[in-house]
């Protein structure tokens, strides 16, 4: 999938070392990204509190087996592995192919799963069959996923990256793309179900699922691979994937077992689940259900702005302080910051301060860690917008002060501080709201977030604009509050200001 | 002599703005400075509250003492004594815009002598009453004129109970009808006992309320005497020839 952002990150920060095992005793840590959506690990529609999917049930079973219980992580897929190596959680289970580039970072198990390509068409358009004849045609696929590059292999057909299978398969219904080629699971749950769509031909290429176990814990890869194998011999592998509705031929041919399958309960209660048709009752009552999902992740959204802007303002006076009055070395040092930061994407500081720092023995907390990132990055430009307000403060307004006294300290504090302050109140507000929208990228360290609750939730139902626009509102009342503060505040500082 | 400065000299850079300047004031004194642009009026006041720094040279006021001879900067203990001893007003009144008239007045005594709000009131409501402002407490700076502004802007530097009061062309930013009423204020003052000292062109208020006139030239004072002496019989030709131009 994005194996490719979290390749070149890793190149980046390198592998963090990894830091004694379990935090708590007789608990199996596993991440996964929910967002990634059915069948793997999504929230159940039925319950959206609830984690289903058939990486689930196999991490239940297996913790079962190690006489440990299953305990489920959320991380951005893109930082599964480095979580993994900072020492989050003990295992990583979400489609992670084994691949020679991974095996360097990260054991693996036995497979637990094998998969392949699969093509997916029109009904009216079945002479597509396989790639040999899909020359000139347009392809749909997942970004950096194993079928993008095996369609741009294949050479001579067009291929579009899409972030959600959702609207792929949406695209090659509504004719936009002739063929979509995706990991098979994903067809049977966003391709199949459409009727107007059908998978066909021969699978495509080849890949196999490992559970991913820190390179410094070979004791545990162990004991899961033993679990695996039971699991194997006993059927219970077979039973998860026959009620996903997901066993394969590779499937067959791995485990040399071609009996049918058995009925796919999970698989048809989804289908049920997704595809009842709602009165406009049911649909509003569905929309509530999420709130309090929503709200949740809210609550996360608004303690790591309300914190890090807090620190952002903090850091920025400070900063702005030094530029002006201490100048020098110091000075200097401030603008290199300042400089540092603003020309940096907050995405890799975010990176480096959680999965980077560790490599130095730094290992913070994913709340600290994100209000420090967002307080850092911000700091810059609040500098910046302090900066500004102290430079709109007339120079006789020091000599006024002193000549009465004050030393600088003072007439910083009581005189060019508030002036100042009213020139920096309204970029402030400004920056405080981007503060807030920006905070969703910390689901990259393993944060939940709004826009995370949200990217979980619209995969699960297929619906990004209804949730989309509830996320949205809510976006929207948790910045009111802080625009009326501002308001209010710019209104105490304006006072006496001639009316323009 | 309670006010005196011995062979100051200052610079900008390597310009010369101060080159020697003598001068005594008797307490309770009202005396003028007056002279072309440029000549260094400012900047003579700004060393005797240690707004500036001066390179060579003596300031002797009230029980302060300071002496320099070259290379350092003022101490904190030299500028604090010389801030006790003045209060300052400015050509542009310089009130802080985000305070009203009283809180203007009281932020100081607040600040500086860490004294209460009520304390820090029963001072300046009296000061503000003095000056004719005391409709105007709770008006901020923007709400009132110019002659108002300055008004205030004395009040507030007597609030800090100085001995001496430093003008730097107090009259010059506002329109003709309101400078009247400023130059009473300093007249009532001047009454009071008050040490003042005062930079301006209005050479017809000069004339009249001078104990003493002192004209400088070039960083120096050329001339110094009660103003009968300096507007009548002046003794050096420069002053003749600036009055000649200017009054
Ligand atoms: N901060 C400064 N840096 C460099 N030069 C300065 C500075 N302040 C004043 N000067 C220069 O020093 C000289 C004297 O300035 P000053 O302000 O004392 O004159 P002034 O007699 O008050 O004139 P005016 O009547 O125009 O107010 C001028 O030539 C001015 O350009
Ligand atoms: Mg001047």
């Amino acid at each position: 999938m994005k194996s490719l952002i979290a390749g070149m990150l890793i190149a980046l920060f390198g592998a963090a070392s990894a830091p004694a095992a379990t935090a708590a005793e007789g608990v199996l840590r596993w991440a996964a990204d929910a967002e990634g959506g059915a069948p793997y690990v999504f929230r159940d529609p039925r319950n959206p509190s609830r984690m289903v999917g058939f990486e689930v049930d196999l991490m239940e079973e297996v913790a079962h087996r190690l006489g440990l219980k299953a305990e489920f992580v959320q991380n951005q897929w893109d930082s599964l592995i480095p979580g993994l190596q900072r020492g989050d959680y003990d295992v990583a289970v979400n489609g992670i192919e084994i691949t020679e580039d991974r095996k360097r970072e990260v054991l693996f198990s036995d497979p637990y799963f094998v998969t392949y390509e699969q093509i997916t068409v029109r009904k009216e358009n079945q002479d597509l069959q396989s790639l040999e004849d899909a020359k000139g045609r347009i392809a749909g696929t997942l970004k950096y996923s194993l079928a993008e590059r095996i369609l741009k292999a294949q050479g001579g057909i067009e291929v579009r990256g899409y972030d959600s299978q959702t609207t792929i398969y949406e695209d090659l219904s509504n004719g936009r793309l002739d063929f979509v080629l995706l990991d098979h699971p994903i067809a049977v749950y966003y391709g199949n179900p459409d009727p107007r769509l059908k998978s066909v031909g021969r699978p495509v290429g080849d890949m196999t699922y490992g559970i991913a176990v820190p390179l410094s814990n070979a004791a545990l890869q162990q004991k899961i691979n033993q679990a695996l194998s039971s699991m194997k011999s006993e059927g219970k592998l077979r039973e998860i994937y026959d009620r996903w509705g997901i066993w394969n031929s590779r499937m067959a041919e791995a485990f040399q077992d071609y009996s049918p399958s058995k009925k796919a309960t999970e698989l048809n209660e989804y289908l049920a689940a997704m595809g009842r048709t709602q009165t406009w009752r049911q649909q509003a009552a569905q929309y509530w259900s999420y709130v309090p999902l929503l709200a949740r992740g809210a609550v996360t959204t608004l303690q790591l702005s309300a914190v890090g802007m807090i620190l952002a303002v903090a850091l920025g006076l400070l900063l702005a302080l030094v530029r002006l009055y201490v100048g020098g070395v110091p000075g200097f040092f401030a603008m290199v910051y300042t400089e540092a930061i603003r020309g940096t994407p907050l995405l890799i500081q975010l990176f480096f301060i959680f999965y980077g720092l560790p490599n130095i023995g730094i290992k913070l907390s994913p709340f600290v860690a994100a209000v420090i990132g967002l307080g850092m990055n911000y700091g810059a430009y609040e500098a910046e917008v302090y900066r500004a307000g102290f430079l709109s403060v007339p120079r006789s307004q020091m000599d006024a002060a002193l000549s009465l006294g004050m030393n600088r300290w003072q007439a910083l504090c009581h005189v060019i501080l508030p002036q100042a302050t009213r020139v920096a109140l309204p970029p402030m507000t400004n920056d405080f709201i981007s503060l807030l929208k920006d905070s969703s990228l910390v689901s990259v360290i393993t944060m939940v977030e709004l826009t995370k609750v949200y990217g979980q939730l619209a995969s699960t139902y297929y619906d990004y604009l209804g949730i989309g626009i509830l996320t949205a509102a809510m976006y929207f009342v948790i910045g009111l509050p802080f625009v009326r503060l501002s308001r209010a505040l710019e209104k105490k500082f304006t006072k006496g200001r001639p009316h323009i | 002599m309670f006010i005196r400065v011995e062979g100051l000299h200052k610079n900008f850079g390597d310009i010369p703005i101060l080159r020697g300047v003598d001068l005594s004031v008797r307490k309770g004194d009202a005396v003028f400075i007056i002279g072309r642009s440029g000549c260094g009026k400012s900047t003579l006041l700004r060393c005797l509250n240690g707004l500036e720094s001066f390179e060579l040279g003596k300031i002797h006021v009230g029980n302060v003492d300071v002496q320099m001879s070259g290379g350092q900067p003022l101490s904190e203990r030299q500028i604090r004594g010389l801030r006790n001893q003045f209060g300052m007003v400015f050509q542009s009144f310089n009130l802080f815009p985000h305070l009203n008239v009283l809180e203007n007045v009281i932020k100081a005594p607040m600040v500086v002598k860490g004294l209460s709000r009520a304390d820090a009131e029963a001072i300046a409501v009296p000061l503000l009453e003095k000056v004719g402002l005391k409709s105007q407490l709770f008006k901020y700076p923007s709400q009132i004129s110019g002659g108002q502004q300055q008004r205030a802007a004395i009040a507030r530097a007597l609030a800090m109970n100085p001995k001496v009061m430093l003008y730097d062309e107090p009259t010059s930013a506002l329109d003709p009808f309101l400078v009247d009423e400023v130059f009473q204020v300093m007249r009532q003052l001047a009454d009071e006992g008050m040490t003042q000292i005062v930079v301006t062109h209005e050479h017809r208020f000069a004339r009249e309320a001078a104990d003493q006139v002192i004209f400088m030239e070039d960083g120096l004072v050329v001339e110094a005497g009660p103003a009968e002496q300096i507007f009548h019989s002046p003794k050096d030709d420069r002053t003749r020839v600036f009055l000649r131009k200017y009054a």
